[in-house]
Order: structure tokens, then sequence, then C-alpha cells
């Protein structure tokens, strides 16, 4: 009880934590001077102590849409799977539950998006709509591979069974299987090859675009938002194929899972440093290189048994 | 395990070269693919104690893994080709066309494989990634991804080799690698025929 409450309360305490991690790895790749580790908490700080100001076209909506952003996620962090052997809660949600939720929070995002009627939002809402419709089904076929080589269909469940027996037998569709979901990982948080997070620039925002018009707590509400949805996609692919570490003791089990994460954190940022953006019209390609592994993985599963 | 691992690595970077359009990453994808091939040929080897096959290992990686890159980047270079390869089979419709392929090899293999013992998975996964670099050499109009796709071919049929059979004569797999150098310098001489072309269209 008290190991999975305190693991979701350090996740949730180094969410912003991760997010700075991979800026400040990438400036130091690029030569800069770093930015601090604490930036994230600083942001937030600074954020909830600046007057909020809604435009006056704005209706209720704005004023909800940040909350229900961010409960959706909120939600999946008490389903994901257990860090530590024996655990005291392992939830039954399967891949359904989980897209699902993160479609619900990702439509509050567009309709807040939407809402503020400027232009910036509707095109960012438009381009959100288009990336997170392709994300889904690619998603639902890897989660459901993994889950069919743990032989069990709720994620939790199957992240404790790939631990205690990791498929030595089916090494390849396990792996087509990791890349699909790593390429998930990067479009569901706007990573960049599908949409750079750092500019404000009218040809490359998605993300941005969504929350220009909004300040204030909504703003700091809206970023904690992103940072716990990477930290979600963090730990359920530490989880799921890097399942290793959990029978240590408690302690030592939650400081292997924080490591993993930040081992995720860092190959993210590095890739971030050594690719350019996408052209939007060809963010469907990449998305269809991981629909393609999704399926592989399962064919070469249900056909060969690798 | 690792095996299976790595198999899984050669497919996976034979379907990521299919999706590229960048001459050099092609190359990269290439060698990539030529290095999890000497890589399993050496774990193989170690497997069944053949001392020729890990010879054949290490060779494969220094001559596939990282000459015949490096020779094909630098003639690219010598004579300026077009490093934007786009394919003609368009993106939408390969994300169709592969898995129909992979099933349809999985499936064909598999009366191969009944008559076989052991290692069947290595036998589909090889006719596989041969169909797949027939349709990376078919889908590109230049000479240098045509080139790759013959590779690949080439890497397909040794992966084939290496698993099914454990271990072909050493000399059949010299012979092999004799074959392709041969190819490299014929290859040599159209691309020096496409530069001057290229040169006469520019």
């Amino acid at each position: 009880m008290i190991a999975y409450i305190f693991t979701i309360v350090v996740l949730l305490l180094i969410a912003p934590l991760l997010l700075s991690f991979i800026k400040s790895l990438k400036m130091f790749l690029l030569f800069k001077r770093p930015a601090s580790l604490l930036q994230g908490y600083r942001n937030f700080s600074k954020l909830m102590h600046k007057e909020t100001i809604i435009s006056k076209e704005a209706s209720s909506i704005t004023r909800y849409a940040p909350f229900l952003v961010l409960s959706p996620l909120l939600v999946i962090m008490f389903f994901l799977p257990p860090v530590v052997h024996g655990a005291f809660y392992v939830s039954f949600v399967d891949a359904f539950t989980i897209t699902g939720l993160i479609a619900l929070s990702t439509f509050f995002l567009m309709l807040l998006g939407l809402d503020s009627a400027s232009a910036f939002g509707g095109m960012g809402s438009s381009r959100e709509a288009f990336i997170s419709a392709l994300v889904e089904p690619a998603m639902v076929l890897t989660v459901f591979s993994v889950s069919m080589m743990a032989g069990d269909l709720g994620v939790a469940q199957a992240a404790v069974n790939l631990s205690e027996h990791f498929p030595k037998e089916h090494m390849a569709s396990f792996l087509f299987a990791g890349i699909s979901f790593f390429i998930l990982l990067l479009a569901e948080n706007g990573r960049i090859p599908i949409d750079n997070p750092e500019t404000h620039l009218e040809l490359t925002m998605v993300h941005e675009a969504m929350i220009l018009d909004i300040t204030g707590v909504y703003l700091a509400i809206i970023e904690t938002a992103a940072s716990v949805k990477f930290v979600i996609f963090a730990s359920l692919f530490v989880s799921l194929f890097i399942p290793f570490g959990l029978q240590f003791s408690v302690p030592i089990a939650i400081a292997i899972f924080i490591v993993k994460l930040f081992a995720v954190a860092f190959v993210v940022g590095f890739l971030e440093v050594n690719m350019a953006k996408l052209r939007l019209f060809k963010v469907p390609n990449l998305l269809g290189i991981a629909i393609v592994f999704a399926f592989l993985s399962l064919i070469t599963f249900y056909v060969l048994g690798a | 395990m690792m095996v299976d691992f790595f198999i899984g690595l050669f497919l996976a970077s034979l379907i990521t070269a299919i999706f590229t359009t960048r001459l050099f990453r092609l190359l990269l994808w290439y060698s990539f693919n030529s290095l999890t091939l000497g890589i399993l040929a050496l774990l193989i080897g170690f497997k069944i104690d053949d001392g020729a096959m890990i010879i054949t290992g290490i060779v494969t990686i220094i001559i596939k893994a990282v000459a015949i890159p490096y020779f094909l980047k630098s003639f690219s270079q010598k004579f300026h080709f077009v490093r934007q390869i786009t394919p003609n089979v368009q993106t939408h419709h390969a994300i169709m066309l592969v898995p129909a392929i992979l099933v349809f090899t999985f499936y064909l293999s598999q009366p191969v494989t009944n008559m076989m013992s052991g290692n069947t998975n290595y036998v589909a996964v090889s006719i596989s990634s041969l169909f797949l670099s027939l349709m990376l050499m078919m889908e590109h109009k230049n000479v240098a991804p045509k080139i790759i796709g013959f590779l690949s071919i080439e890497n397909s049929l040794f992966l084939l080799g290496i698993t099914a059979t454990n271990g072909m004569p050493m000399l059949v797999e010299l012979g092999i690698f004799f074959d392709l150098l041969m190819a490299i310098i014929v290859i040599n001489l159209l691309f020096h025929r496409e530069g001057f072309q290229g040169a006469k269209d520019a």
C-alpha cells in the first residue's frame, strides 16, 4: 500500500524533472550552457503566481478544460503497472481503457484550442486530431501483441508476467512491438520528429498552438498534464519492454525504475538532437511504419511463434 | 534467444530501408543489416562450434558492413549522385504492401519448414526478407538503391544459408564474397556511366 502510493507520488514529482532533463541534455549536446534541472518546477511555481486572463471570446469550456485534460491522465497514473514485486494493487485495465483515457484528455485539449477562436488554436487542434487518430490503432495493436506474449489482457498483469517470465522464445516479435511503441511514445508526446516542443513557429507548432492563448494557473495545469503524459508513456515502455529489476526490495526496485525512466528520457533527448522535424504530411509515413511494426509483431507471434 | 533478437533486427532494418528516401541513410541501414547478419553468423558459429562460420561472420562484418557501404558512399560522392531517392511505390501503399508480403511469405514458407527440423523461423524470415529486398529493388528508379536491393537479396540468401544448413562449405561462402567484389567492380562501371549521363543532362 505504502509502496503503491509512494510510487505514484514519486512519479508525479519527477514528471517535470524528466522533461527538463531532456531539455538540458539537448542543450548540453549542442554545446550550450544547460538549463537547470529544476527549471520545470520553477516554471510551475511562476505560473501559479501569475494572474489568469481568459480571452473574452472564450466560453466556459476554457475554464473546465484544463482540469479535464489533466484528470484522465491522473486516473491512468493509478492503473500503471506495478514497479515492485508482490504489489498491493495490480490493475485490470487493458489497452482500450488506456488509449481511451488518453484520447479523452486529447479531446479536451483540442476543445481548449478551438475555444479561444484564434486561428492558431484551430490549426493546432486539427493537427493534433490528425496525429492522435493515427496513433490509436498502432497503440492498441502494440499493447495487444505484448499482452499476447505475456498471456494476459490487462496491461499491469502483463507487465508482472513479463518480469517473472521474460519471453525469450518470442524475442523477434517483442523487438518489433518495442520499436512500434517507441515511435508512438515520440508521437503522442510531441517530441521532435513529429512536433517540436520548443518553437513558436507557425509552421511547426502542434501542441504549443493549442495552448497559445491560456495563461497562469491553467497553463501550469496543461504543462503538468504534458509532463504526466510523458511519464505515463515512459513508464509503460519501461515496464512492458524493459521488465527487469522488480524482484529486489522495494526501495531498490523503485530506484531502478526511476533510473530506467531517465534512460528512456536520455534516448529521447539524444534522438531529438540528431533528427530534424518531419514535415507534417510526412508524419503519416512515420506512424505508418509504427503500424507496420505492430502488425508485424502480431503476425510473427502468430505464424512463426518467434 | 539472442539469435531471435538479431533476426528481428535484421528484418526491422530491411523494412526501415524500404521506407527510406535518402541515399546515405539507406546505406546506413544496409550496413546495419549486414552487421546483424555478421553477428548472427558469429553467434550460430559459436553455438555449433564451426570455425568456418566464425570466419565468414568476421569477413561479413568487415566487407559488407564496413567496406561496401563506404565504397558506395565514396562512389556516389565522386559521381555526384542524386541523394534524394523517392520510391515509386508511395509510402501509404507500401504500408499495406509490406505486411501483405510478410503474411504471404510466412505462409508460403510453411511447406518448406514442415520438412525441416529446428530453426524453422529463420527460413521464413529469410524468404520474406528476400521478397522485401526484391521490393526494394522494384520501387526505385536510380541505380544506387537498386544495387542496395541486390546486395540485400544476397544478404537474405546468406541468412538462409547459415540458418537452414548449419553452415555451407567455407569455399562456397568465400566464392560468394569474391563474386560480390566482382559485382561491386561492375557496379562501379555502371556508376561511371550514370554519372557521365547525369553530367551530360546537367
